[in-house]
């Protein structure tokens, strides 16, 4: 028996109503979305290029070049392009991960399309001078070290490396610190012409404009630039794991940690829309089955959390957990396959499934209130909802359309059967963060972060 | 494109919405504002008590009582209170900070009523039954450790240990181990029984709803909330800005080392709030990297990805504290105190340019409509308006005082506010108690 009224499609609708997309002649996808109900204005450019695009030698490029962005072009001098941000009453930033590059801009809607220059310009004006190269060397390295002394990135970076061995999933978004150190101008120049053209970016405006008074200025400055070479695609698949990995991390910590890794359907396949209500399920709120399980019960843990991204390419369903002083990595890992098992034998009740979609759902428009929070919804699925076996409907942003819909058709059956087909012992990796001078029997390894590191 | 000159002072953007603020007789003051354009509400219900209220043995008490307050009341479980919140996909949590405790929810609109519902039985009926003591202390004490692995916090709770000496803000709201074995459940029910009393608290309700069902729906739920006439909040002595430089240097085996360098900041009301902000901005907290000590010592000499400054962020009740940040490679330690040193000092000391207050108060002007982007943003400042006095016109009242700030407003501000030759200097990662280097292998 259904005890509240199934989920509606309001969220949805809230996030794509009104969205337009076009297509300049060069390539460069347009979507724009206004809302007048506040006067400012959201835009954002986003590449497909990432950490997945890089190669063995020269990781962390992408990050690298996110940074270079803001060193000066032929119009704007380094530095130039913050000052506008701050004279506008603006605010700027960028991020990368392992999909994507993007940059962004929110100003007044009284001037913000100071962004629309700069973004039309830094697409392929970018100078890369040597000094400015080498001091932001220095800054991207410093980033580098935030994360080496961060218990859960050193785990993390670890257990990927570990799941990953062909697939560039395999290193961190900041790139290996050796590798940043070889890196040139030159070779992040020609990075950047690889990958930096109208027909591999997306440009998204929310917010208090008019569409059509919009883009002749869109046109006039991002229609000129040439379409550049279509990038080719990548064919970099991970063979199937056979057989469970483990690694441990050692570190001075006062608290160990454990992450455990499967992995997990790439966005858009079928199994995919299950994941996201396991994940749900297994780990949002006080009801949820490990809160209940690893903080209530067992006291076992101070969190514990389960997550399952959206990628181009199949990436890895993760469980994090730190340890209260006391208790057993091996005891705390058990008790979280005794759930997986659990979750086999006893599927989630109606109920249960029916507060997971809820929750949701109404995630959606909880997170999504302000014009820059939707322009990175939108612009994140034009540019990963890609893949053939996606439908028509549900490809690029209108992934969004379909997305309730299709977590609501998952059946607990069905949530059974995913745990039965992919939490297997020969398709995870596990990592144990273990104090420095532990001596730990057999152990393993790391947890992911879905950090993405920003300029 | 010239950027030599800021765009005239742009106008601060239209921002509007309607506020209808009433007093129920119990003394609770209710903040009301429609938006629809969201299907969605948010509460902030804040009663003003918190760490600073505790005393130093009882250190983590206030942040406790917060936290254990919706782990069971009078009607209702741990687990119905979070089963009835999961149920419709809302948000909802209790907490206790320095100065501020309660529930904030974010509920869909036709939610509401329940939200309601159950922020008030969190504010009224809380139990703090045993085991959930337990299991939060258990939690907590864990928790505590895990502050050591955060090299930039556990720099800053050693600095708060020295400029607020003998304040409570030397504390670190989440308590200390030491302190949390001390505590028991009359500690808590005490507390709560003490602060959380209708005329110490502001309920603020802002999103989908329709003002005049809401307001019978709060008149109904909290109006059964018993006003305490004699409660009066204790007064805090305020503490002293430090007269000479302390340099404190802690051993942690990290990659970078982690800087604060600072002393006593201000309150939020004091009147010259405005004019640091300006400095703020000039100083060290600004868009991207145009503020002097992250275009100097980040942009231009690549010494750190994260390194800022700030006066007025932590200004409150009490005054806070004015710190500058960096966390870099211990290589880097001696030219990275130095150019903090010398930016404090010479925002001190030298005039800033017109140049530099223009583009700060175009900052400043320009970027305040994003403090009112969402629901619990208006809720937020409703709350600050009443806390500090601010005046609901203050929408049109901030950009004029940001406007009337100058040059020489700046200087006095920064000479009579910094304190350069009186400096806090802690430093936590590969240095020995001097502040030498240990070199790592």
């Amino acid at each position: 028996m259904l005890t509240t009224s199934p989920p509606t499609t309001d969220s949805q609708s809230f996030l794509t109503r009104g969205v337009q997309k076009r297509q300049l002649a060069n390539g460069l996808t347009v979507i724009t979305k206004e809302r007048h109900d506040k006067p400012v204005v959201a835009s954002i450019i986003w590449y497909r290029v990432g950490s997945r695009n890089e190669e063995l030698g020269q990781t962390g490029k992408s990050h690298f070049l996110e940074h270079m962005l803001f060193k000066g072009t032929d119009r704007f001098q380094k530095g130039e392009i913050d000052l506008l941000t701050l004279q506008n009453g603006g605010a700027n930033n960028a991020f990368t991960w392992l999909d994507f590059t993007a940059y962004y801009f929110t100003f007044a809607a009284d001037r913000w399309q100071v962004a629309l220059d700069i973004e039309a310009n830094r697409m392929r004006h970018t100078s890369f001078a040597p000094e400015e190269f080498n001091s932001e060397k220095q800054v991207v390295e410093e980033e580098l070290r935030i994360g080496l002394d961060g218990p859960w990135e050193a785990l993390e970076n670890e257990v990927w490396a570990t799941a990953f061995r062909q697939h560039p999933y395999h290193w961190p978004t900041v790139g290996w610190l050796d590798d940043l150190e070889a890196a040139t101008a030159a070779d992040m120049k020609a990075y950047y012409d690889k990958w930096y053209h109208p027909q591999n970016a997306t440009l998204v405006l929310v917010g208090d404009f008019n569409t059509d008074e919009v883009m002749p200025k869109v046109e006039a400055l991002f229609g000129t630039i040439p379409t550049g070479l279509e990038a080719r695609p990548l064919h970099i698949i991970e063979p199937v794991q056979k057989g469970e990995k483990r690694v441990v991390v050692k570190k001075e910590t006062p608290v160990e940690r454990l992450i455990i890794g499967y992995h997990a359907p790439a966005i858009g396949e079928d199994d995919a829309y299950g994941m996201h209500l396991l994940e749900t399920i297994l780990s949002t709120g006080k009801t949820s089955r490990l809160y209940q399980r690893l903080v209530e019960q067992d006291q076992s843990v101070t969190s514990a959390a389960a997550h399952y991204h959206d990628h181009i390419d199949a990436s890895l369903f993760y469980f994090q957990a730190e340890l209260k002083p006391g208790f057993a990595l091996a005891a705390v890992e058990q008790a979280i396959y005794e759930e997986l098992e659990r979750l086999q034998n006893e599927p989630p009740s109606e109920a249960e499934m029916n507060k997971a979609k809820r929750q949701i759902e109404a995630d959606l428009v909880l997170s999504n209130e302000e014009p820059l929070q939707q322009a990175i919804l939108l612009g994140q699925y034009e540019t990963i909802a890609v893949a053939q076996r996606l439908p028509e409907a549900s490809r690029g942003y209108h992934y969004l359309d379909t997305l309730l819909e299709r977590i609501g058709a998952v059946k607990a059956v069905d949530v059974a059967r995913l745990v039965r087909q992919y939490f297997t012992s020969d398709n995870r990796t596990v990592g144990y963060l273990v104090k420095e001078n532990a001596n730990p029997a057999s152990e393993a390894t790391s947890t992911g972060g879905a950090a993405d590191e920003q300029r | 494109m010239s950027s030599d000159k800021p765009n005239a002072m742009p106008t601060t953007a239209h921002i509007h919405f309607d506020v209808e603020r009433l007093e129920l007789p119990n003394g609770l003051v209710l903040l009301l504002s429609e938006n629809h354009h969201t299907p969605a509400v948010s509460i902030n219900a804040i009663t003003l008590t918190g760490s600073r209220f505790e005393n130093d043995e009882q250190a983590g008490l206030a942040s406790l009582v917060g936290e254990l307050m919706d782990e069971g009341t009078t009607t209702r479980t741990w687990k119905q209170l979070a089963g009835a919140v999961e149920a419709v996909g809302a948000r909802f949590r209790t907490f206790g900070d320095y100065q501020v405790s309660g529930a904030q929810g974010a509920f869909l609109a036709h939610d509401l009523s329940l939200g309601l519902d159950i922020t008030a039985d969190v504010l009224m009926n809380a139990t703090f039954p045993e085991d959930q003591i337990q299991l939060h202390k258990g939690r907590r004490a864990a928790q505590i450790k895990s502050r050591l692995d955060v090299p930039r916090i556990q720099a800053s709770d050693a600095f708060n240990e020295l400029i607020f000496a003998g304040h409570p803000q030397h504390r670190p709201a989440i308590g200390y181990e030491a302190t949390l074995a001390n505590l028991q459940r009359q500690d808590f029910a005490d507390f709560y029984r003490r602060y959380f009393v209708p005329n110490n608290t502001l309920l603020a309700i802002v999103g989908d709803f329709a003002t005049a069902e809401v307001k019978r729906w709060v008149e109904e739920i909290f109006g059964r909330w018993e006003r305490q006439d004699n409660f009066q909040p204790p007064l805090i002595p305020p503490v002293k800005r430090q007269t000479e430089a302390l340099e404190k240097f802690i051993n942690a085996p990290k990659e970078q080392v982690n800087i604060f360098i600072g002393h006593l900041g201000i309150e939020r009301k004091n009147p010259d709030y405005y004019a640091l902000l300006v400095m703020d901005t000039i100083l060290g907290s600004s868009p991207g990297f145009t503020s002097r000590i992250p275009r100097i010592l980040r942009d231009e000499q690549g010494l750190a990805y994260s390194t800022y400054s700030n006066i007025t962020a932590s200004a409150g009740l009490d005054a806070g504290r004015f710190i500058a940040y960096i966390g870099t490679s211990p290589d880097n330690l001696e030219q990275a105190l130095s150019g903090l040193r010398r930016e404090i000092a010479r925002m001190a000391q030298e005039p800033v340019t017109a140049h530099e207050v223009e583009s700060a108060q175009a900052y400043l002007t320009g970027n305040f409509v994003f403090d009112f982007q969402t629901n619990a943003q208006i809720a937020e400042f409703l709350i600050e308006a009443e806390v500090y006095e601010l005046g609901f016109d203050y929408l049109q009242t901030y950009p004029e005082r940001i406007r009337a700030v100058t040059i020489a407003e700046v200087a006095r501000v920064a000479a009579h506010y910094l304190a350069p030759d009186a400096l806090t200097t802690v430093v936590v990662g590969p240095v020995d108690e001097l502040g030498n280097v240990i070199s790592q292998t």
